[in-house]
């Protein structure tokens, strides 16, 4: 009997163990992650006894703050909707998106890193959240809202010397001053108000997808600026029959000609002499296919796997079709990468995170590098780029006095009429602004897209003047 | 009294009151950080009634002084650290009941003593097993016909306006009963042949009768808690005196296939039951308590909000049912661990009590308390954490109310009696008793 009250008492000790081990699960390992989720009410009342902190332009423009009302505090939002994808809702009941979930604990100085800070609190200020700086300029913003106006698509213009976000707008939007009223209406909406279609639209890149194509081409030798490639009017790989986009025929050209008037023809020929590998990689290499680090969620688009591809596969490609799947943010990258001699900036929307009187915590100028082409390449590229818009599809991006840099891209898709895309920076000498416009089933890149990135490059251009006169 | 025997249990007394007044610090500085962190304009008499009655422990550990009899010196201080932890958790979250809670433990402490006091031979016992058995059966028919409901699926009996809780009673009962029938019986159970089979029909049959009217009458008022609790006494006791594999076996099948028939009968079975396998599914409903209790945990982290800075008045009976993830968001794992480890030490302490009991009946009712308090804080501690389904019953020592408290110190005191040695055989503390 002694052995078995032993037993019995070794199998109740060994329930407790259990319920110990399940316990650190819960409150230690697991605990962070759950206590965070926005059904848990104890954030909403820790939330609700903090004045949040503001988010502020690059210029300190306020863009929201908050206020009381019916004894809550609530957001308002100086522009509207025209930043809601980026700066998100904040919902007592549909929890936090954007900016406002990824910077919460910010927004609500919950890390107390700040000695003084804790100090006043305890003197009996209520504590206060800490602002968030962005690197948008509210006046770049407008002009992307604006050429988005009516449309379906996306824009991200940066500074490709830093990665610095300029401007980040997806249509359609929606107001998150009452995203509680509309929430049913918006989730249920076809055009899916809700996504932002600046860093989670995936879309076929058609021929936006070129200068990589082009640039693993030139690093692999199989072209030079002067070899000549036949834009005849159609192309037969393994009994497909590929045609130009408007069945145009421009006989033997050099590559920067083929690659100006976007030749499709020309170009399967320089991807079947390039190979799926190089254009992978080159594609990998500029980000593509992978999900960019980024202050918000971003996709990853979708690179095909070499090994799968067969001829007909690796032809579709070449002219930025097939499986191919990138996002505006991730174009706007490659066209920055040009646009910086070849070298990746890491895209962010964070500048700083400043108390509410001002003193800095954080500061953030770039938030890493990453060489993608050597810089001979990478100018010959830029090169070609300036003639797209100079002499080739891309003339309706031309800004007088200021040398333009573009490519522009129409992509076949399931769903209907062609996703217009362009991508661009200028000035193409030394560029300042890298920008990536996609507008969907809009028709040709060249007409729709290029004159509304044209639009936002001119705006762009004109606040950097503002801030070069007034810093 | 030789001197060896003196020396022994003075050491034992010695380390029970040091253990005890830790204990009581314990309980009255918590009372002390709830008071100032939470109400700190009201008036400090409440605290100083919650503190005299955990003082009432050094009261019984004076009377185990005076007796002479080396009973165990870790259980008091365990349960009062319990107690303490419990009194500062109902004064945190129903500050309105903290006298009332200290009234509970210091009538508990009482029956304690006379437990002590007047049962120094439990043979007695053995005699009126069936009686026991009767009383329990009655006490629970009583409370089906005439109980009230409280709340939620508790019943209670009102007797002269005060309403206790038959169930934490017919626990005792229960145990007493089984304890004297496999007493007698278990070597017959353990025989070949037809003996075996007529011992089983004439033995176990009054027990299984038993349990499955316990087990019925449970079940209809949704008493899941303590049908399970009895049930698992019943299984542990019978294993402990015969050491049949088979009825082990046969049991947790039953325990099974009954399980199953009672979640395909009863709506508020079901209910429990998916609640606890998905409660994110009726999160604003039936799913809350227990979602609640989880954020709790969670947010409490590895050393918790602290004592009034978190909010545990968000799960619903934070201070019955969810004493424990309170606990764990205002202590964090610190607190909830410390839990564990006290009832761990209960646990080891009471079936050590069990082994070198002096005689198979006094083993065997003392293993009976330690599977029912064990068992009882692994149901309702693991329920409230989600580990296994939410059936609310009082956490040993740890939850308010005042049915629990004095059936788990009238438990204790049975243990302490078991535990003391007679002079024969204390005189080489350590020594195994019988084998």
């Amino acid at each position: 009997m002694l052995r078995r009250i032993a037993n019995l008492g070794r199998l109740l000790a060994g329930l407790f163990v259990v319920l110990l081990v399940y316990l650190a699960g819960v409150q230690v390992i697991w605990g962070p992650r759950l206590a965070d989720t926005a059904q848990n009410p104890r954030l909403a009342i820790t939330a609700q006894q903090v004045q949040w902190g503001r988010i502020l332009d690059r210029h300190l423009a306020v863009l929201t703050d908050s206020t009381t009302q019916d004894g809550r505090q609530v957001r308002r939002y100086a522009a509207g909707s025209s930043l809601a994808h980026l700066l998100g809702y904040r919902s007592a009941r549909y929890g936090l998106s954007g900016l406002e979930a990824r910077y919460d604990p910010e927004l609500l100085g919950l890390p107390a890193r700040d000695p003084w800070e804790a100090l006043l609190e305890a003197a009996g200020r209520p504590p206060r959240g800490n602002d968030l700086v962005l690197t948008i300029d509210s006046a770049v913003q407008r002009a992307a809202v604006q050429v988005l106006d009516g449309a379906r698509g996306a824009v991200v213009a940066l500074d490709p010397r830093t990665g610095a976000v300029l401007a980040l707008a997806s249509a359609p939007g929606f107001d998150p001053a009452s995203i509680d009223a509309a929430w049913s209406v918006l989730s249920r909406d076809p055009g899916a108000p809700l996504l932002d279609r600046a860093t989670s639209g995936e879309y076929a890149p058609g021929s936006s997808f070129k200068p990589i194509v082009l640039a693993a081409a030139l690093e692999r030798g199989r072209v030079t600026q002067q070899t000549e490639v036949n834009c005849a009017a159609s192309i037969t790989v393994q009994g497909a029959v590929i045609r130009n986009f408007e069945h145009e025929q421009y006989g033997m050209m050099t590559v920067p000609q083929a690659f100006a008037v976007s030749c499709n023809v020309a170009f399967v020929q320089i991807g079947l002499a390039t190979g799926a590998d190089a254009i992978l990689g080159a594609a990998r290499s500029f980000g593509l296919g992978r999900a960019p680090r980024f202050d918000l969620p971003a996709a990853s688009g979708h690179l095909p796997d070499s090994g799968t591809l067969g001829p007909r596969g690796l032809a579709q490609i070449s002219f930025g079709q097939g499986s191919l799947l990138v996002t505006p943010l991730q174009m706007a990258l490659v066209a920055g990468t040009i646009a910086n001699r070849g070298v990746l900036m890491r895209p962010f929307v964070l500048s700083q995170v400043r108390t509410s009187d001002g003193r800095i915590l954080e500061s953030y100028a770039e938030r890493g590098t990453q060489v993608v082409l050597p810089p001979a390449i990478n100018a010959e590229i830029a090169q070609d780029m300036v003639e797209v818009v100079a002499r080739g599809t891309g003339t309706a991006a031309q800004i007088p006095g200021v040398a333009v840099a573009g490519k522009t891209g129409t992509a076949e898709n399931p769903d209907g009429p062609t996703h217009a895309w362009f991508i661009a920076f200028a000035p193409a000498d030394h560029p300042t602004v890298a920008v990536a416009v996609v507008l969907e089933h809009a028709g040709v890149g060249g007409q729709a897209a290029a004159p509304a990135a044209r639009r936002v490059l001119v705006a762009a251009l004109a606040a950097q003047a503002a801030e070069a006169a007034h810093p | 009294m030789t001197a060896a025997r003196l020396a022994g249990t003075l050491t034992l007394r010695a380390r029970e009151r040091g253990l005890l007044v830790g204990a009581l610090a314990l309980g009255a500085l918590g009372l002390a950080a709830v008071h100032l962190a939470l109400y700190p304009q009201d008036s400090w008499r409440p605290i100083v009634v919650g503190t005299v009655a955990l003082a009432g422990f050094l009261v019984v550990h004076a009377a185990l002084c005076a007796s002479g009899h080396g009973a165990d010196e870790v259980l008091l201080p365990v349960a009062a650290g319990l107690s303490a932890v419990g009194l500062v958790m109902v004064y945190r979250l129903r500050p309105d009941y903290l006298v009332r809670q200290a009234g509970w433990i210091a009538l508990g402490l009482v029956a304690l003593l006379v437990v002590l006091g007047t049962l120094r031979d439990l043979r007695w016992v053995r005699r009126y097993a069936y009686l026991f058995a009767v009383l329990g059966l009655m006490l629970l028919l009583a409370t089906v016909l005439v109980g009230v409901e409280r709340n939620g699926a508790r019943q209670w009996l009102l007797l002269g306006g005060v309403a206790v809780e038959p169930g934490e009673v017919v626990k005792l009962l229960l145990v007493a009963f089984f304890a004297g029938v496999l007493t007698d019986a278990r070597g017959l159970l353990t025989l070949p042949g037809p003996r075996r089979w007529r011992a089983e029909v004439g033995r176990l049959g009054p027990m299984l009768l038993c349990c499955v009217g316990a087990l019925l009458l449970l079940v209809f008022q949704r008493d899941l808690g303590l049908a399970m609790l009895y049930y698992g006494i019943f299984i542990a006791m019978l294993y402990v005196a015969t050491g049949r594999g088979d009825y082990v076996v046969l049991g947790l099948a039953a325990f099974l296939v009954g399980a199953a028939v009672c979640y395909h009968l009863f709506g508020h079975v079901r209910v429990r039951v998916d609640v606890w396998a998905n409660p994110w599914a009726s999160a604003s409903t039936g799913g809350y308590q227990i979602l609640q209790g989880l954020y709790g945990l969670a947010t409490g982290g590895v050393v918790g909000t602290g004592l009034g800075a978190g909010h545990p008045d968000l799960m619903p009976a934070a201070y019955t049912d969810m004493i424990f993830p309170a606990i764990g968001e205002e202590l964090g794992a610190a607190g909830t661990f410390c839990v564990v480890a006290l009832y761990l030490l209960l646990i080891g302490r009471m079936f050590r009590i069990a082994a070198r009991a002096p005689g198979a009946f006094e083993s065997l009712i003392a293993a009976g308390l330690a599977t029912a308090l064990g068992l009882q804080a692994f149901i309702i501690l693991g329920g409230s954490t989600r580990l296994i389904p939410l059936t609310g019953i009082p956490a040993p020592f740890l939850t308010y109310g005042g049915s629990a408290a004095v059936s788990n110190f009238v438990a204790l005191g049975l243990l302490l009696g078991v535990s003391r040695r007679p002079p024969a055989a204390a005189e080489v503390r350590g020594a195994p008793a019988h084998r």
